[in-house]
């Protein structure tokens, strides 16, 4: 079953429109990574799954509940850390929150528990300064522990690791993958090693539409070109291969990049052994994200 | 219940915390002093300015002191105390807003409708409080130099003035509610004060608008009965109720 559908979303801010239909399904129990440039409508989509903003059309069902705006119950099924997690910085860690069990309903004894096991969770355990103080790994990382306290079925983090340093990035993905058991993860982010690192599903959005979207090993596959990177000694040998196979294009200094199909790899590899031509490396070059997100994007 | 109770022990935590129950404290205290004290000085002063005066041409009598002096200074300074009020609490929506911070509470399952109360009943306690250390301290001091008999209605005058205070306070609430800054909501509530102060220069309409509660000094002096107050009291009790009725209705819809 999918834990969040969004169908046919649309969101105009004054005359910008800036979810046009938008699609989206996340599955239970994976690490869905919502991939869109900044100012794509990362956010608002996100806001509008929480009630918080007002669609101007289209559908959004929460663990199968249609989602209201305003007074959203559905919010019941969800934790959710917002981009730049602001506290209430006269309190400490522990005492927001006991706050937000309080608010959510815990008894007393699962309050005590659930803040105890994460402020492990995130290592704010022996952290007795107001929040005020706090750098902002470590409101992120209390972000989580707040998003997380009442079990939620899904989490939705809104670039999380953003504006980090590659420290509290890493602490943030090993959280993130570490509550996978237990729950749903969506986060967005325009940091597309972060996803390669951690998800198991991606969509792309792009001009207020997801266009594409799935498991990251089949959207792999699905892009992948039969793409090779071949590299000799020397410019002269690659000058030979190139006025034989004239659809090879130099890509760097004794570097060529072609295409299965422009060139069989066996005809150029014959070609080579006839002229006695050595390749330093010839690779299958796979897709990396930022080739795939490059792809998806430009039309 | 309990996440009332808990959104609104937040709230006082952060009166205590940020300093604002010290600074209203002493400020509502000193202001509470201030009116005895300048009552006492009076002659005193009027006595060093004889001479000076005495020189245009003025003839300084000697001039009695009463309980009335001390109950005018209480409310010629209190709107002072209620613009610094206002002025310090004002943010206690807006600054959430800013912050985002309420977000959180109401994606975690607080009802709108808790935070708005929360935050209505916090403002008004603290007022509450604050205007009788205020009143209590200047009562100290003026029964101890005088003797305040001579003093007529002295508790409505007092009261009205407290209600007063608390019709602003839904304004507060109110404009918070329509307006995402703080200066939007300073200027909405600043704009109906004026505005039922200026209204009140009409002669017939003056006793039904809020600002007639602020006139206690016709009722310490009786120049005026309690009686009289009645329209403006109802008018204004009403008003604080609508207006919190209407914040929490447009606080459901409001986008965060
Ligand atoms: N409250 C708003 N009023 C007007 N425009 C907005 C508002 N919120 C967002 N936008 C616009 O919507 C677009 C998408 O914003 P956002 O969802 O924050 O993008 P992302 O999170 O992907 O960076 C941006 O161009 C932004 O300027
Ligand atoms: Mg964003």
């Amino acid at each position: 079953m999918d834990m969040l559908r969004i169908t046919n979303l649309q969101k105009r801010f004054g005359d910008k429109a800036v979810l046009r239909g938008l699609n989206l399904s996340v599955p239970e129990g994976c690490i869905f990574g919502f991939i869109g440039k900044n100012g794509s409508g990362k956010t608002t989509t996100m806001k509008t799954v929480l009630g918080l903003l007002k669609a101007d059309g289209g559908e959004i069902t929460v663990n199968g509940e249609q989602v209201v705006y305003g007074q959203t119950a559905t919010n019941r099924h969800i934790g959710y850390l917002p981009d730049v997690p602001e506290f209430y910085s006269f309190m400490t860690a522990e005492e927001y929150l006991a706050f937000c069990g309080e608010i959510t309903g815990l008894t007393a004894a699962e309050n005590r528990q659930r803040r105890t096991e994460l402020l492990e969770l995130v290592g704010l355990k022996d952290e007795k300064h107001r929040i005020g103080g706090f750098s902002r790994g470590m409101k992120q990382r209390l972000g989580i522990a707040q998003a997380l306290l009442n079990s939620p079925k899904l989490l939705i983090c809104d670039e999380p690791t953003s504006a980090l340093d590659p420290v509290g990035r890493k602490e943030i993905l090993d959280i993130l993958l570490s509550v996978r058991e237990q729950t749903t993860v969506l986060f967005s982010t325009h940091v597309l090693s972060d996803v390669e690192r951690i998800c198991t599903d991606v969509a792309f959005l792009n001009n207020g539409v997801v266009e594409t979207q799935g498991k990251l090993s089949e959207i792999k596959t699905r892009f992948r070109r039969e793409e090779y990177l071949l590299e000799t000694a020397s410019d002269d040998h690659l000058a030979a291969i190139i006025r034989a196979f004239p659809s090879m294009e130099k890509a760097d200094d004794n570097q060529l990049v072609f295409c299965e199909g422009d060139a069989s790899v066996s005809d150029v590899m014959r070609f080579m052994a006839n002229e006695g031509i050595s390749p330093l490396r010839l690779d299958r070059m796979e897709p990396t994200l930022e080739s795939l997100f490059m792809e998806v994007t430009k039309k | 219940m309990r996440s009332l109770i808990a959104f609104t022990k937040k709230e006082f935590t952060d009166q205590v915390r940020s300093g604002k129950v010290l600074f209203l404290g002493i400020l509502f205290s000193l202001f509470g002093i201030m009116n005895p004290a300048i009552a006492k000085l009076t002659p005193w002063l009027m006595e060093q300015m004889a001479d000076s005066l005495a020189e245009s041409g003025m003839i300084v009598t000697s001039v009695t002191i009463t309980a009335l002096d001390s109950w005018m200074q209480f409310f010629k300074n209190v709107p002072m105390a209620l613009i610094a009020f206002v002025l310090l609490e004002s943010s206690i929506f807006t600054k959430e807003f800013r912050s985002g911070t309420l977000i959180l509470s109401l994606t975690k399952g607080l009802n709108r409708y808790k935070a708005v109360l929360s935050k209505t009943f916090t403002l008004m306690m603290m007022w509450t409080a604050s205007y009788w250390l205020y009143f209590g301290i200047t009562y100290a001091y003026t029964v101890y130099y005088w003797d305040n008999s001579v003093v007529r209605h002295l508790m409505p005058s007092v009261v009205f003035w407290w209600v007063f205070g608390l019709w602003v306070i839904s304004l507060v609430v109110w404009f918070s509610t329509l307006r995402s800054t703080n200066t939007g909501v300073l200027v909405g509530t600043g704009g109906i004060v004026l505005a039922s102060y200026l209204c009140s220069m009409i002669p017939k309409a003056a006793k039904y608008l809020p600002t007639f509660l602020t006139d206690g000094n016709s009722l310490i002096y009786g120049l005026k009965e309690p009686d009289e107050y009645i329209a403006a009291l109802i008018v204004t009790a009403a008003m604080t109720l609508v207006l919190l009725a209407v914040s929490f209705t447009i606080f459901n819809k409001k986008q965060l």
